[in-house]
């Protein structure tokens, strides 16, 4: 369900929005729901869309290591929507269902995980829970696995996705009700 | 949406399209998402304003001098008059 009604296929008629949405599916993250709703505002549609595409599935950063990140920030914003879809090409490059749950889980102890990609999830996991101990430390640690433009593409990442899964919960998406 | 977001519910919404369009409710949507994002993580990098308050450019040093130890957006809650349970709780 959503609160705000979705726009049927027909009814997005911008070929520009229109591509996004077929990456958007492509990818699976996220699959055509969100945008469809996005859709009613249709030149943010298009800059969210994009933006969303490229810092998930761009960059310097691990894609499957990101999408492990995603799914952890939708379970921290309580949104069932962005929870519940997968990464196509994560999925299609070995990553499971084991180690997405690792990465929610107790990932500190868990060797398939390395330090920068701890790290990361630590990152994560502190940015919204934490934030007051993602200080100079600790992106000193950071720096010692990642360059400051992968780091900045993280950080951004995990923003831009927190903010995201926060509007994806307030719509209702995802709810079963 | 970020400190209460159980709230947001279909009543929520009604009362929001006694006000908005939908266009103008998703819009507000994402722009108040984007920045629940945005300001925490804004937050962490410490940065300070590129310019003193006669408007020279400043370094960030002499920034932090001018406006503080600590950035006001890793302050939970403060400047909104809200309660503030903090991001992500």
């Amino acid at each position: 369900m959503s609160f705000v009604q979705p726009l049927a296929p027909n009814e997005i008629t911008d070929p520009e929005l229109q591509a996004l949405i077929r990456r958007c599916e492509a990818l699976g993250v996220p699959d055509a729901l969100f945008p469809r709703v996005l859709a009613r505002a249709p030149d943010h549609a298009k800059a969210l869309l994009a933006a969303l595409l490229h810092s998930h599935a761009e960059g310097g950063v691990d894609h499957g290591l990101k999408e492990i990140i995603r799914v952890r920030l939708a379970r921290t914003a309580g949104d069932p929507y962005f929870a519940g879809l997968r990464s196509a090409r994560a999925r299609g490059a070995g990553l499971d269902e084991t180690m997405i749950e690792a990465g929610a889980g107790k990932f500190e102890e868990d060797a398939r995980f390395t330090d920068a990609a701890k790290w990361a999830l630590r990152y994560a996991r502190e940015m919204y829970l934490n934030p007051e101990k993602v200080d100079e430390a600790f992106y000193a640690e950071g720096k010692r696995h990642y360059t400051e433009a992968q780091i900045m593409e993280l950080g951004a990442f995990i923003a831009f996705h927190y903010g995201m899964q926060s509007f994806t919960r307030a719509l209702g998406l995802g709810n079963k009700r | 949406m970020a400190l209460d977001p159980d709230r947001i519910d279909a009543a929520f919404y009604a009362d929001l399209r006694r006000h908005w369009s939908e266009e103008e409710i998703v819009e507000l949507g994402a722009f108040i998402g984007f920045n629940i994002g945005y300001h925490t993580f804004f937050g962490t990098l410490k940065f300070y304003p590129m310019f003193a308050p006669d408007g020279r450019l400043v370094s960030q040093e002499e920034s932090a001098r001018i406006y503080g130890a600590a950035p006001a957006s890793l302050s939970r809650g403060q400047g909104t008059g809200d309660k503030g349970k903090g991001a992500g709780s």
